[in-house]
């Protein structure tokens, strides 16, 4: 298959997907097809090559060798214009949050809004129900250097689910938070899978595996070790 | 979009406006330098044009000479001088040469008193030394100045307009280069938002258009300021040329709309350049 259109129903296609640094193979051929509106965790141990894989498939990574297709489209081969327009179906949560350090919360999370198209009150109307919702409505103002590492989590995550995308990769996304706001930001994306939006939580903590069934995949030096309901 | 751009280059100028403030100074020096020097070549440019009369001399005949006097002179010295070229120049085309350095001429030459010209005859010769011997005749009153010396001054306001022209391109480079190292340094600085921009789906122009817009505004400023500053300093000349009886200088005032138009376009095309050569952070790898 070329780098046409995917049936409507794939919203992720790897095929042989390798990736190496330096000589050290990350990825060893990963075949993967997610469907659209899945939940599906992707769980290993450190190392095992997890964040590689969700990079791959925002393309802030270029695959060694074989493919990624994501909503019908090869992500390696997007031309930068396309990438920018594909990116913002793809709400990433990133594990080191990735905030713009000069603008407050609601600035964080407007912002993409803003170059979406939305004009500047629908975003803040938008943005500020995100952050309520996230409990980091009465930070509004603050700037990310003087939030706690849950609190720019979760505007990681307000920025990441407030232009409702289709499709939500999230890296370690309860690495900062304790057990109460896990909860809630897990069944934050149930509710946002149960609308349709195809969800990838990479994780390394069993407990939110257990807390929700779901299709759960286990990697293990680069290679998919385990496909299926958890536990295995 | 366009607003978004616009209000994200005003922040990028507020959070850097000291620095914003000294590119616009540094911008402002060699703008309004080149725009003086423009400005000087311009005025020496009547001087240039003597460099193709390096052959001519000049020959003011008596002002009481009728014009059938002076068509016999010039009839009998084509005669005896047969490799000359003898011509005439009328009171309307001397005047205006003349007004080019000595602007009060005009009151002179009207009124109960006017002064009368002399008739101006131009001598073209193979060698204008020659010429010189005209100067024992009653009826000529003084001949030159001589080839030789149009030519220095011909070839000395050339040199003097290259030369000007060049610093002007020179100092116009050194804007372009300034603009284009501050948007390098900017783009350094900001190396980790421009990635976070373009991982959660910024376009090339969400990333650039700010920059663009902070450079353009410095600069904007930069070519009013050099507009005022270039006109100060022509002035300065101006009224020291004015002492010594001179036409002086000018500040054209279609100058005004270049400096303002270089001011624009120079940041302009300085962001372009040096975003596209350094803009890179968070592309694929």
């Amino acid at each position: 298959m070329g780098s046409g259109t995917l049936l409507a129903v794939t919203m992720i296609r790897l095929r042989n997907l390798t990736k190496t640094y330096d000589g050290r193979r990350i990825l060893r051929g990963i075949d993967l097809q997610v469907e659209a509106g899945e939940f599906l965790f992707l769980t290993g141990a450190s190392g095992a090559g997890k964040s590689t894989l969700l990079k791959l498939l925002y393309a802030a990574e270029r695959p060694t060798a074989g493919g990624a297709w994501v909503a019908g489209q090869r992500v390696d081969e997007l031309s930068r214009h396309k990438l920018a327009l594909l990116r913002r179906k793809v709400g990433v949560i990133f594990q080191d949050f990735k905030l713009l350090r000069h603008k407050t919360v609601l600035e964080n999370v407007t912002f993409v809004l803003r170059f979406q198209g939305l004009g500047a009150r629908d975003a803040h109307r938008r943005a500020y129900q995100v952050l309520k919702r996230l409990g980091l409505h009465h930070r509004q103002s603050a700037l990310p250097e003087v939030l706690s590492g849950g609190e720019q989590q979760r505007v990681a995550i307000a920025r990441a689910l407030a232009y409702q995308p289709r499709l939500i990769l999230a890296d370690e996304p309860t690495g900062n938070l304790d057990a109460d706001l896990a909860g809630e930001l897990l069944s934050l994306l149930c509710d946002i899978n149960y609308q349709g939006a195809t969800i990838i939580v990479a994780t390394h903590d069993h407990s939110l595996l257990e807390a929700m069934p779901a299709r759960t995949l286990v990697l293990n030096q680069g290679l998919i070790e385990y496909d299926g309901s958890w536990p295995p | 979009m366009m607003r978004h751009i616009l209000e994200e280059g005003l922040a990028l100028l507020r959070r850097r406006g000291v620095v914003s403030v000294i590119l616009a100074m540094s911008l402002t020096v060699p703008m309004a330098l080149a725009g003086f020097t423009t400005s000087m070549g311009l005025w020496s440019r009547p001087l240039v044009a003597l460099e193709s009369h390096a052959t001519v001399v000049r020959v003011l005949l008596h002002p009481k000479m009728d014009v059938s006097q002076r068509q016999v002179w010039i009839a009998e010295q084509a005669r005896i001088h047969q490799d000359w070229r003898l011509s005439e120049i009328d009171r309307e085309t001397l005047e205006k040469r003349l007004q080019v350095w000595f602007p009060y001429l005009e009151d002179l030459l009207e009124g109960e008193h006017a002064i009368e010209l002399p008739t101006l005859v131009e001598v073209e010769a193979a060698d204008p030394e020659e010429v010189t011997a005209l100067a024992e005749g009653p009826t000529v009153i003084a001949v030159g100045p001589t080839s030789s010396i149009d030519r220095i001054l011909g070839v000395m306001a050339r040199t003097m307009t290259w030369l000007l022209g060049g610093i002007s391109v020179i100092l116009l480079v050194s804007a372009f280069l300034l603009a284009a190292t501050w948007i390098h340094l900017e783009v350094y600085r900001n190396a980790d938002e421009i990635t976070i921009m373009r991982l959660v789906g910024a376009t090339e122009s969400a990333i650039r258009g700010p920059f663009v817009v902070a450079a353009l505004i410095p600069g904007i400023f930069a070519g009013v300021a050099a507009s005022v500053g270039a006109w100060c300093l022509v002035r300065m000349v101006a009224v020291a040329v004015e002492t010594v009886g001179l036409s002086p200088p000018v500040f054209p005032p279609w100058l005004v709309a270049v400096e303002i138009g270089v001011g624009v376009i120079l940041p302009i095309v300085a962001a372009l350049v040096t975003m596209g050569r350094h803009a890179r952070a968070g592309e694929t790898d």
